[in-house]
């Protein structure tokens, strides 16, 4: 494990937000029928990508203020 | 501790409340699927509010805070990049696959998609671990009760688990998870309240801070240096983010099952989806009372931090609000109990029983069967429990072995969903052969968080290399379980090619 303790811990959150923007791009990608699959009313509100989006964008708030 | 009046009155209310409201729900099951599954009537927001009521224990309160009291923020890493991350994916590509098949437990699909055996290995290692974690449940809700408010150890145990059994045994999961919204909701009054109260006594949140900042620098940062025992920073990311967080939130039963009960697809996804919501704001309850404690305790006061958050509630609140804190406890430990029992119970029962012991029989008679192996956990829970403190190796070993199969399990079951090409055999040399690369590991004493990383590395690559040597699977097995497997499918193509033509 020595040469892993040659990575500054800075890099931590370098790939914690490449990490979150990977899944953020992931989730964009998902087909909207799929994400409203099994709802009649297919309101902007329920399309499940922008949940996602939001908790992701706090996710990478949190990281970078702390 | 000095114990009011008006606490005790909080706290047998509370529990009085519980017992009535979740007898409510019996009327409303006659079939396996409301009792196992809620009828699939839950709605989204539920199923959200149950998932994190199951999710937070009293271990959480008294562990996290002691952990934030030891390290700091840090520790919120299991509620953020431990939790949210993992629950997005199973929201959107797994819980889709288990609801769409209509099955009961994980288990069941990993059956469907692989084979028996793979669902039989799953379901023991799981069912033995729920059970088992019963007894310490009970133990934990007793002692919380006997050192809180004076009662006899084993009356204390008795009365959880009265209270708690009576309304899983008759109301299913319905009851469940509409107490456990009931139980969260208690959880998040009590933390709110310690937040506001030790906000209160620093003179403000940003004077608290810039204290905190000062005299603990090293307590506001996130991650910790690769030399940190127990959170380095290159494990938290590949062993708790990337694998034992998505094992937790996309394989175990416990999370896993109210969402097989929801309305619809939709409502199971966004049940999960929501969860993560409230989960970010968990350190609120479990942290901040840490960071109260290392603030306004004498170093003398506190020798282990498990005693941080005893310490701020009988030092920095107020009668009644004690009270309420410690019925948020009792809360978070009733909300795990029911889940855990309900979730043993589907596994026993339709994993075990309705597979090996007696396969064709009526609706009827496996719901009776479901009710008196719930009934049986209970009474096994209170016999188990004084056990669990006179051997505490016991849930130490349980843990053990239920870390060697995360890394594993969350391998076969992505590999199930995501490519067609992995056999039944793959399936089960990949989930049987990095559970032994996890052993052998651990007997390397190698830290639980990278031995979750690479057990889950070797499953995969065994799944891999088995399933390329092994037939395929024919298309009527996979067909709905499979991502993109539609594609591949010559004859659903032809289905919907004679659609397009009307």
């Amino acid at each position: 494990m020595n040469f892993l303790e040659q990575i500054p811990i800075s890099s931590a959150k370098f790939i914690i937000t490449l990490l979150y923007l990977l899944l953020a791009f992931w989730v964009f990608r998902r087909p909207k029928s799929y994400i409203l699959e099994g709802t009649p009313t297919k309101r902007r509100w329920q399309d499940l990508r922008i949940w996602a989006l939001l908790l992701i964008g706090i996710q990478i708030a949190l990281y970078l203020i702390f | 501790m000095p114990v009011y009046f008006i606490d005790t009155i909080i706290i047998v209310f509370y529990m009085g409340a519980i017992l009535v409201f979740g007898l409510f729900f019996r009327k409303y099951v006659s079939t396996t699927e409301d009792f196992f599954l809620a009828g699939k009537m839950l709605p989204w927001w539920v199923i959200s509010f149950s998932i994190i009521g199951t999710n937070i224990g009293a271990y959480d309160y008294l562990g996290a805070a002691g952990g934030a009291f030891r390290f700091g923020i840090a520790q919120a890493n299991y509620e953020w990049l431990g939790a949210i991350p993992a629950m997005i994916v199973s929201a959107l590509l797994v819980i889709p696959y288990f609801w769409r098949n209509g099955v009961y437990t994980v288990p069941e699909y990993l059956g469907k998609r692989y084979q028996e055996s793979v669902r039989t290995i799953e379901a023991v290692i799981y069912g033995l671990f729920l059970v088992a974690l019963l007894g310490i449940f009970f133990w934990a809700s007793g002692l919380m009760l006997h050192t809180y408010l004076g009662w006899p150890l084993r009356l204390s145990i008795m009365i959880t688990a009265v209270i708690v059994g009576v309304y899983t045994i008759t109301g299913g999961l319905a009851a469940v998870a509409v107490t456990d919204v009931v139980q969260l909701g208690v959880m998040f009054v009590g933390g709110i309240s310690v937040a506001i109260i030790g906000f209160w006594k620093a003179g403000g949140v940003k004077v608290f801070f810039a204290n905190l900042a000062s005299a603990h620098p090293q307590h506001l940062k996130v991650f910790l240096p690769l030399d940190n025992p127990y959170y380095p920073w290159l494990g938290m990311i590949f062993g708790l983010g990337l694998v034992l967080s998505p094992a937790w939130w996309c394989a175990n039963q416990s999370i896993i099952q109210r969402t097989l009960g929801a309305r619809s697809e939709w409502d199971a996804k966004a049940g999960m989806l929501f969860a993560a919501f409230p989960k970010t704001l968990v350190p609120l309850l479990v942290i901040l009372p840490g960071f109260f404690a290392l603030m306004f305790a004498s170093p003398s006061e506190i020798t282990n931090p498990d005693q941080a958050l005893p310490w701020v509630i009988k030092n920095l609140l107020p009668p009644g609000l004690a009270g309420l804190v410690f019925v948020a406890f009792i809360a978070a430990l009733h909300s795990s109990v029911d889940s855990t029992l309900n979730s043993a119970s589907t596994l026993w029962t339709r994993d075990i029983y309705q597979r090996y012991i007696r396969r064709q029989a009526s609706d009827r008679h496996y719901l009776f069967v479901g009710r008196m192996v719930t009934g049986g956990f209970v009474v096994f829970g209170v016999l188990f429990a004084p056990m669990t403190d006179k051997f505490p190796g016991i849930y130490v070993a349980m843990q053990n072995l239920l870390s060697f199969f995360q890394g594993p399990t969350l391998a076969t079951l992505l590999l199930g969903i995501l490519w067609w090409r992995s056999t039944r055999w793959g399936g089960f040399f990949g989930l049987t052969g990095g559970v032994a690369s996890a052993v052998v590991m651990f007997l390397f004493k190698l830290n639980f968080l990278y031995v979750a990383w690479w057990s889950f590395v070797a499953s995969g690559l065994i799944n891999v290399i088995v399933s390329r040597l092994t037939p395929p699977e024919k298309p009527e097995k996979l067909r709905g379980l499979v991502y993109g497997f539609i594609e591949r499918d010559k004859r659903a193509q032809e289905i919907l090619k004679h659609k397009a033509e009307g």
